[in-house]
């Protein structure tokens, strides 16, 4: 088996060299047929969400306004994903193209890419393909003689997870602190600067470029009912060859995943579990990981594939110490506003602290799951409400071990 | 109107209401932190989290609005599992330790916080206390902050920013450092603070509390060789009642008066006292004013915390600020000068007490300009510790009458614990001066009321007189934008708190709209139900300028009731 290259074809980095026909054919097609391809083409946002994204351009083209904003959200702050960071260093023109697309669809006038911070490289391809692009005359007034005019400028994240979220990333632009927005309103109403916005990933962008340029018919033909076309996975954890891989989905199971693409777990070890959506989605032990890789089998399985982050643990870690660290990642990235998840994090930070080296009773891991159980359903953002997911099902999973030290013999 | 369940119950409301308030109309108790009625919604808390059939996750009643259709449930077995462990978690983060700390916290008496625990039923605390290890802001005269009883709810932020239009307090940091501070965390005492106390009225838990002198206060009271006397600000009778278990608008004037002569103060004074002879010198400033085309319009300047906004925010209008000490000080000055002699006390030996709603008074009380008047200033809150601390049982005491002659006052002084009660007060001696003729109808009613800006004017000889009311320094703040862009008045009052002085940041709590207007009737009753309802017709006043201070606006009255403002940078 090998990738299926769909977004992976067309790798082009200077916009000198590209000739937007996908954006040519968006400008003949019209707006309402664009939304109607992107919507037959069933694509969901690669963001973790997964909103129908067709569905969401077509709302926001229904909002009436002077001004619609367009975003690009490239903060990929979920620990195990750098997908984006691929597309965004090996195919920016695409990305480009994508966001010039939608930003097309949905009548947006003005455009955003939010790069993490820590993404010095396409921070800096950015900068010279937003400019090129200004010469080139690819941004600005009537593009490409159509009266479509279309502005857009790089944001340098500041380093916080939270702002990957929508809401939050939209505070972070207007120069606000980086914490979510209550929802309703959501950004499609009331977004930046209280305009209709739209927000979509860098991967479902360029997927939604490809869909144009190859036809919504073209990607039906890859993937399940429920998962169509292909998924960019990122790899890594205890594998011999880490990366990004483009993945049909419903093509492989997560076990041929690792071991065609990752070669097997290092060190010839055992596979114990795998996170297959980022720490932000629950475990699937080794026995589970038999299932094709879609949306719909990992939910099955009482996972996400969230943003596409597989990370394949083997046997032999301390099980208290990997819980550690997600928990120490969400009590330092809460943005601090709801009780729940700035609290319950704290707290269950602190309890596995204190479990280290000495294994975690009965009486603690039940709290831990009381708190996670109130942390999901109260809290205000997705932060919180999946923080506890990975914790929650290492304990579901392991109870025996955490109890003498977490750690197993294999 | 749209149609849902609650809790089984069917109902209708309006569009654009809240699962919150909607349940609150089905009589439904919904657990609230970060919520308070007059602020912008937080959503932080999440105790008032219910579950809404069709959806995953349970949802803020406070943010959410109700739908057609849809089913709720506030109190479901879910529900009531998330918000015990939440509940937990927001103790364990709120400084309490086996030091039974809840016994000595400014809020052992009416804590938020051990109300939701009873209603939501916590039996248990399974998480320990986190020590934050902050240290306590000690910065200010008035205001006291402890950070590490703080549970970031937002209420003091919102409040200052949102109702008072100041904003010095922020979030800052995020994850568990997250923390509400000042700017640079200089110090409440360090920034444009005016002292109003809003943020104490706001916050639900012990972390704001006014710097309490009571301790000092009796120790003077103690001390054989002090002569200790008391005054009461007018908004301070309607509210005493309430920490002792009476209806809110309960009058208790006598009984407070007695309760002070059983603390032990020599001579129980009223501020009213020199409330209406503050409406004797600025009327008499007004008019000269107006005569002799001064700045107009002219503000008043009772409100220390509307003078430290002022003079933080729009120095450039100070000059129209009224050269008024505020009753308070006027009345320690006359204390200390016009009393002292004529009962032979030693100044040294005399010490001023006052007790009044404001936090800003405590402030004011120690300016540069005039530290030497009055000694101690209490709360209304601290003035009801005291009591309970003596044992007194406050509410059976029988009425006893202020002691004479700083005791004597007219309806007029009354209405200055209510926004519009200065500018009333006011016209009714400026009109009657002026013109000489009693006036028909001495209720203004334009200016009564909890509303933030109140306009209306009144013709007094062939002059219209234009006049505004602002309570609460967002308003304050409007107005004087509505000035700068043009609009001309002669005469504006500015209270610094929303519905004047029975809406305090020193007075009891809770401190809602509902009670502040029962307040505020109280006032207006008082007042109705008096023989005396003009400053200028106090025999009491009209005494003291024959023997003492002569004219209004006269020599002996600028050295002793006005001072002067200074500008204050941001
Ligand atoms: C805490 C948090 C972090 C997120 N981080 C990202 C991110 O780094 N990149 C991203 O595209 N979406 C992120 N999202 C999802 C966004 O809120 C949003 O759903 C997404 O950008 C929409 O794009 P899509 O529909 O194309 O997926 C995050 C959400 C949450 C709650
Ligand atoms: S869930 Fe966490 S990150 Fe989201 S708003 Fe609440 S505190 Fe902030
Ligand atoms: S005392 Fe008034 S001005 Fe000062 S912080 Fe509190 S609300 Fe703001
Ligand atoms: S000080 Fe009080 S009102 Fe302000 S955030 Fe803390 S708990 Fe809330």
């Amino acid at each position: 088996m090998s990738e299926k290259y769909f977004l992976k074809e067309n790798m082009e980095k200077n916009v000198s060299d590209y000739d937007f026909s996908a954006f040519k054919k968006a400008l003949k097609m019209g707006q309402n047929k664009v939304i109607k391809e992107i919507e037959d083409s069933g694509l969901k946002g690669r963001g973790g969400a997964g909103f129908p994204t067709g569905f969401k351009w077509k709302l926001a083209s229904q909002q009436e306004a002077d001004l619609k904003y367009f975003i690009c959200n490239g903060d990929e702050g979920e620990p195990g994903t750098f997908k984006d960071r691929l597309l965004m260093e090996d195919s920016p023109v695409k990305v480009l193209e994508g966001i010039m697309i939608g930003a097309f669809a949905v009548g947006a006038s003005q455009g955003y890419i939010y790069i993490r911070g820590e993404y010095a490289k396409p921070i800096k391809i950015f900068n010279k393909i937003i400019k090129e692009a200004k010469k080139e005359q690819v941004l600005g007034e009537n593009i490409f003689g159509s009266d479509f005019s279309f502005e857009m400028k790089l944001i340098k994240g500041a380093g916080a997870y939270v702002c990957g979220d929508e809401t939050s990333l939209i505070n972070s632009i207007e120069g606000h602190r980086g914490i979510s927005r209550i929802k309703p309103p959501y950004p499609i109403e009331k977004g930046l600067f209280d305009k209709p916005t739209v927000v979509n990933n860098v991967e479902t962008l360029s997927c939604a470029a490809e869909i144009i340029n190859q036809g919504s018919d073209t990607y039906n033909e890859l993937g399940t009912e429920n998962s169509r076309g292909t998924k960019l996975v990122c790899l890594s954890g205890d594998i011999n060859e880490p990366g990004v891989y483009e993945v049909e989905f419903g093509s492989m199971t997560i076990r041929e995943i690792i071991q065609e693409f990752g070669k097997g777990i290092k060190n010839n070890k055992e596979l114990k579990f795998v996170i297959p959506g980022g720490i932000s989605t629950s475990i699937l032990s080794n026995d589970k990981i038999d299932i094709p890789y879609t949306y719909e089998d990992i939910e099955k399985a009482e996972s996400s594939l969230g943003s596409g982050a597989l990370i394949v643990v083997a046997k032999g870690h301390d099980l208290i110490d990997l819980m550690l660290n997600a928990s120490r990642f969400y009590m330092d990235e809460t943005c601090g506003t709801c009780f729940p998840c700035r609290e319950g994090n704290r707290q269950v930070h602190h309890m596995l602290k204190k479990a280290m080296g000495k294994g975690i009773d009965h009486n603690k891991t039940e709290l831990i799951k009381d708190i996670g159980k109130t942390i999901r359903l109260a809290s205000r953002c997705g932060l919180g409400q999946s923080s506890l997911n990975f914790i929650g099902s290492v304990i579901d999973e392991y109870p025996n071990e955490l109890l003498i030290g977490g750690v197993d013999n294999g | 109107m749209v149609k849902l369940e609650i809790d089984g119950q069917k109902i209708e409301v309006e569009e654009g209401t809240t699962i919150l308030e909607a349940s609150k109309k089905a009589h439904i108790k919904i657990p609230t932190l970060c919520y308070e009625e007059n602020l912008s919604i937080f959503g932080g808390c999440r105790l008032c989290v219910v579950e809404i059939e069709g959806e995953d996750n349970l949802k803020p009643s406070c943010a959410t609005m109700v739908q057609e259709g849809m089913v709720v449930q506030t109190h479901s077995p879910t529900v009531r599992e998330v918000r015990k462990n939440l509940f937990e978690l927001i103790i364990a983060s709120h400084d309490i330790d086996c030091n039974l700390n809840c016994l000595t916290c400014s809020r052992s008496q009416n804590c938020d916080l051990r109300e939701i625990a009873a209603d939501i039923g916590v039996t248990e605390i399974r998480v320990p206390p986190l020590d934050k290890g902050y240290d306590v802001d000690e910065s200010s005269f008035s205001i006291v902050r402890e950070p590490n009883k703080c549970i970031t709810c937002g209420r003091c932020i919102r409040k200052c920013e949102e109702i008072q239009g100041v904003g010095i307090f922020t979030t800052a940091n995020r994850g568990p450092s997250t923390i509400v501070t000042t700017f640079e965390d200089k110090g409440i005492g360090n920034v444009e603070c005016t002292n109003c106390g809003q943020c104490i009225l706001a916050c639900p838990t012990g972390a704001l509390h006014e710097v309490y002198h009571y301790e000092n206060v009796w120790d003077a009271l103690h001390d054989k060789d002090k002569h200790v006397v008391v005054q009461t600000a007018p908004a301070t009778r309607v509210a005493i009642a309430e920490p002792f278990g009476a209806e809110p608008g309960t009058v208790a004037t006598g009984q407070m008066v007695a309760a002070l002569r059983r603390l032990g103060f020599d001579k129980v004074f009223d501020t009213n006292f020199t409330a209406d002879l503050t409406i004797m010198e600025e009327g008499t400033e007004l008019i000269e004013r107006i005569n002799n085309e001064g700045t107009l319009p002219l503000f008043t300047s009772c409100s220390p915390g509307w003078i430290k906004f002022i003079e933080h925010q729009y120095p450039e209008y100070l000059d129209h600020v009224s050269s008024c000490k505020s009753p308070q000080q006027m009345f320690g000055a006359v204390a200390k000068s016009y009393y002292a002699e004529q009962h032979n006390i030693d100044k040294d030996d005399l010490v001023v007490v006052s007790i009044m709603p404001c936090t800003a008074k405590k402030f004011e009380a120690v300016r540069d300009e005039m530290k030497e008047d009055v000694d101690y200033s209490l709360t209304t809150r601290e003035l009801s510790r005291m009591i309970k601390q003596a044992g007194i049982d406050i509410m059976n005491l029988e009425d006893e009458d202020y002691d004479q002659l700083l005791g004597v006052s007219s309806g007029a002084a009354d209405i200055f614990g209510s926004s519009g009660g200065v500018m009333e007060a006011a016209l009714r001696t400026a009109y009657e001066i002026i013109t000489g003729t009693e006036l028909d109808n001495i209720d203004f009613n334009n200016v009564r009321g909890l509303e933030g800006l109140k306009e209306g004017s009144v013709v007094i000889n062939d002059m219209e007189i234009k006049v505004a009311v602002a309570n609460g320094l967002g308003n304050a703040r409007i107005l004087l934008e509505k000035m700068k862009n043009g609009e001309e008045y002669h005469f504006i009052e500015f209270m610094a708190c929303p519905g004047g002085c029975i809406g305090g940041g020193g007075q009891p709590l809770p401190a809602s709209n509902e009670i502040l207007e029962k307040r505020m009737e109280a006032i207006y009753d008082i007042d109705k139900n008096k023989k005396l309802r003009k400053s200028h017709e106090n025999p009491m006043i009209k005494k003291i300028y024959e023997e003492y201070l002569g004219e209004p606006g006269g020599h002996k009255s600028h050295e002793l009731l006005h001072t002067h403002y200074k500008e204050r940078g941001i």
